[in-house]
């Protein structure tokens, strides 16, 4: 992955100069669509050899507030938001819920758009009401700190999420108190959380982390990907390692980083379900996603898009993408 | 990173192939049927892992090499021969796995950290076992350096296995006086359990080796000695 604002490589297949930029909304008469078999069966997005294909199976019978795929999408004067969160093939085969989770929202004051995205440690039993409650306790603390006009201090966010992870095992329990490491044995996730603001100088990214999911900008002049965080291995190791400290557990200082969008730019957030298979960007997986994110495409098919194919990626996958500019993105 | 075509597994079976286990073999054969039958009934997993059976003896025989258990057709077939040379053993793996993970990566995959799975009757017979063992376990020298589960039975000795595993809780030794056959079969149980569970946890933001006690085996260190 090329540093920015280096040169980027090009994914395959993608263009190599123009942006894609949507025809103006001009109303005309419907015209009479070709015969469509609309019954026709939607197949999913196959990448190189796919993962076997079979009915999902329902995951435990207290799981039911956590669907098998979630998707959303709106968007303001300033911005256009899609997110997406589909539960992987282990997950579907083993009868475990999605342990992903993505929330956004706008803050109506300022514009900013605020999101979180967490990834529920498979270790921890209850980690799915871990990473959406991480997701939450996020957003209020973020939305908070927006409306003092404070600054976005994302210690104190990180804090805040594992402070409710803590509550919410002592809730369980009905007792005082509860340590990070009861916590950790039901709730442990990981947290990307950040918002975006109009700006003078291009829309302002301010985000964090705790564990490894990550960020990327998508160029969608050239489809390169820049990452906003450290990857998992460099390319010159020969094996793959990816042990992470999640909430409740909180580093001394919280990774974060201030960037700002360019109008060919698409802010990605994601959990490693989504970044595993993108790996650099330079390859198949990153060519599909620049390819259906020029412009912003409806939430159903961002879910399935996210939803693709691939062998021995069955990791649950959530994305959340922040495109400037309303008008379904276009730049 | 570059885009991978996948995340693997590449895990070793080794087998002692040496002359005490005579009595033994259609246990280890039926065992590795097992296996490899419980492995193509799960495609889904078994799409994450490459199997390689070895036998040990006098020297080390290939009877997989790191195979995708959804297309392999061939069933791994062992015979008993000579002594009973851990060296040998862990030398051939020393030089084996560097060359196996180089392929993969080659081939397009990420690679996790391999596994061992050793079996072993008895007592080494050679002297130099524990530099090779050395050697195979030396991430410094070896960064492909493999996890080894070992299991011993018969007249292995409870601290040969715990030199043998590459961590405290990796290594079981069984009863003393069990059925051998017995415990062959739960090996091989433990080991399908440990690959599958090992699997499903491959691509999680946690990726870890999930070890499976064989039944009627007891962790090395859990003897409390006078």
């Amino acid at each position: 992955m090329s540093p920015r604002p280096g040169p980027r490589a090009a994914a395959p297949g993608s263009a190599a100069a123009p942006v894609v930029v949507a025809a103006p909304f001009a109303p005309t008469a419907p015209t009479a669509p070709a015969a469509m078999d609309d019954t026709a069966p939607w197949p999913r997005i196959t990448i190189d050899t796919p993962g076997a294909e079979f009915e999902p199976r329902p995951p435990g019978q207290f799981a039911y507030d956590f669907p098998d795929t979630e998707c959303d999408g709106w968007s303001t004067p300033d911005f256009t938001v899609r997110s997406a969160s589909i539960r992987g093939a282990g997950h579907r085969f083993y009868r475990k819920p999605r342990q992903d989770s993505a929330r956004v929202a706008v803050h109506e004051a300022s514009g900013a758009i605020v999101f979180a995205v967490a990834d529920g440690v498979s270790g921890a039993t209850d980690s799915h009401l871990g990473a959406v409650e991480a997701c939450r306790a996020a957003m209020e603390r973020m939305l908070h700190l927006l409306s003092q006009g404070a600054p976005m201090e994302f210690d104190s966010v990180a804090h805040h999420a594992a402070e409710r992870l803590r509550q919410l095992a002592a809730w369980r329990l009905g007792t005082g108190p509860q340590s990070s490491a009861v916590a950790a044995s039901w709730y442990a996730t990981t947290l990307v959380a950040g918002v975006v603001q109009p700006d003078a100088s291009g829309p302002r990214v301010e985000l964090c982390r705790i564990g490894d999911s990550g960020a990327w900008l998508l160029d969608r002049a050239t489809g390169s990907y820049h990452a906003l965080f450290g990857t998992k291995t460099g390319s010159d190791t020969d094996l793959v390692s990816n042990a992470v400290v999640p909430l409740p557990h909180v580093p001394e200082s919280v990774e974060a980083l201030v960037e700002h969008l360019t109008a060919s730019e698409v802010l990605l957030v994601g959990t490693d379900g989504f970044g595993d298979p993108l790996g650099d960007g330079d390859g198949q997986v990153g060519a599909l996603f620049a390819r259906h994110l020029a412009v912003a495409p409806t939430p159903l098919r961002l879910a399935h898009v996210l939803d693709f194919s691939r062998e021995t990626f069955d990791d649950d996958r959530t994305l959340v993408a922040v495109w400037p500019g309303s008008s379904a993105g276009a730049p | 990173m570059s885009e991978a075509r996948g995340v693997l597994l590449p895990a070793y079976v080794l087998v002692d192939e040496s002359a005490s286990m005579g009595p033994y073999v259609d246990d280890l054969s039926a065992g590795l049927v097992s296996l490899c039958e419980e492995l193509r009934a799960a495609p889904m997993l078994a799409a994450k892992l490459r199997l390689a059976v070895l036998g040990f003896s006098d020297d080390v025989r290939v009877h997989l090499a790191v195979a995708d258990m959804r297309v392999e057709t061939n069933l791994p077939r062992v015979t008993v021969r000579g002594s009973t040379n851990y060296g040998a053993a862990f030398s051939d793996l020393a030089g084996r796995i560097p060359t196996d993970v180089r392929f993969l990566r080659d081939e397009g995959y990420k690679v996790h950290r391999p596994v061992v799975f050793f079996l072993s009757d008895g007592q080494p017979t050679d002297f130099g076992w524990k530099r090779a063992l050395a050697r195979l376990t030396d991430r410094q020298r070896m960064p492909a350096a493999p996890n080894i589960i070992a299991c011993g039975m018969g007249s292995a000795e409870r601290q040969t296995i715990a030199e043998v595993a590459s961590r405290p809780e990796f290594g079981f030794i069984a009863q003393p006086g069990a059925d051998l056959g017995k415990a062959i079969s739960e090996f091989f149980h433990a080991l399908t359990a440990s690959l599958i569970a090992s699997s499903q946890a491959l691509n999680s933001e946690n990726p870890q080796l999930v070890v499976t006690r064989p039944e009627g085996f007891s962790i090395v260190l859990d003897e409390v000695t006078p």
